[in-house]
């Protein structure tokens, strides 16, 4: 398990997790979520443009577990 | 090594159902007690057979200053099954230790858990007037609970739900890694007991605040 602040900026992963009011994108090391959308789908398309900036996006279940982990497309 | 007085400080006795349906309330639970340095404290993390389970329970209260009882399945789901007393037994013995034990126990305090608000009534109304919160069957509501509780019950001052319930999912990622790397299967991370499963929380964090 390494820590995520020793990542380069597109390596870093992009979460999408479960919030009170919505679903919030969370890129590792980042305090605040990128965006919270009012729910998952939504979420997950507002990802894609993280993934072909590089990022790993980890989808999650409402229980926090992995639902869909897609790989980033280009690693700067 | 910490003196008996410390570990009893930060010792939490968790006091909740082990099937796999409860598993995504209690993994949330342990992560958020580990998380804001507490000890959790369960009835599954020996399994010496020789111990009778009673007197294994009994110790872990009387070990413990915290306690977190879930009495959400206290309701049999299906027809003719049986209610399930185990919760609501444990919670008396600890709120009896707390009543009649000695002036350290006195300051034993716990958070009880249900379902629904107020649903606790249609069975234990004796409880009226105790902490009871509702976790909906949400795991994050059950960590929001949990880390106000412990700023209200101990004074802490500790990181936001938000922060919390992030790390937590960080965390299941990293577990999942972890745990697939060293030869688990998808099946065997669904079961993996509680022991184990403290492990993984405990070197997670460690890493991170390094």
């Amino acid at each position: 398990m390494s820590k995520s602040s020793t990542k380069s900026i597109s390596s870093r992963r992009a979460h999408i997790i479960s919030r009170d009011d919505g679903w919030a994108i969370k890129i590792e090391g980042n305090t605040k979520a990128t965006k919270v959308y009012q729910n998952k789908d939504s979420a997950i398309k507002g990802a894609k443009k993280l993934v072909e900036k590089g990022h790993d996006v980890i989808v999650h279940k409402k229980d926090g577990s992995i639902q869909a982990w897609e790989k980033g497309k280009k690693d700067k | 090594m910490t003196s008996d007085g410390e570990d009893f400080a930060r010792n939490v006795f968790i006091n909740c159902p082990f099937d796999a349906k409860y598993i995504k309330l209690l993994r949330p639970i342990l992560f958020t007690i580990i998380y804001l340095g507490y000890n959790p404290r369960i009835a599954s993390e020996r399994s010496d057979s020789g111990e009778a389970r009673f007197s294994k329970i009994c110790n872990l209260i009387n070990e413990s200053k915290f306690s977190i009882h879930d009495i959400s399945r206290l309701k049999a789901s299906r027809r003719l099954e049986y209610y399930r007393l185990n919760m609501p037994f444990e919670l008396g013995v600890d709120i009896g230790c707390r009543l009649f034990g000695n002036d350290k126990v006195k300051g034993k305090r716990c958070v009880i858990f249900e379902k629904e608000k107020y649903s606790y009534q249609k069975a234990l109304s004796d409880l009226s007037g105790f902490d009871i919160k509702a976790h909906n069957n949400k795991p994050r509501k059950i960590v929001e609970e949990l880390r106000h509780w412990f700023v209200e019950n101990d004074g802490i001052m500790a990181d936001s739900v938000t922060r919390i319930w992030d790390n937590f999912n960080l965390f299941m990622t990293d577990f999942e890694l972890a745990a697939t790397a060293k030869g688990y299967e998808q099946k065997d991370i669904q079961k993996m007991g509680v022991h184990e499963f403290i492990f993984f929380i405990k070197e997670w964090l460690s890493n991170k605040n390094k």
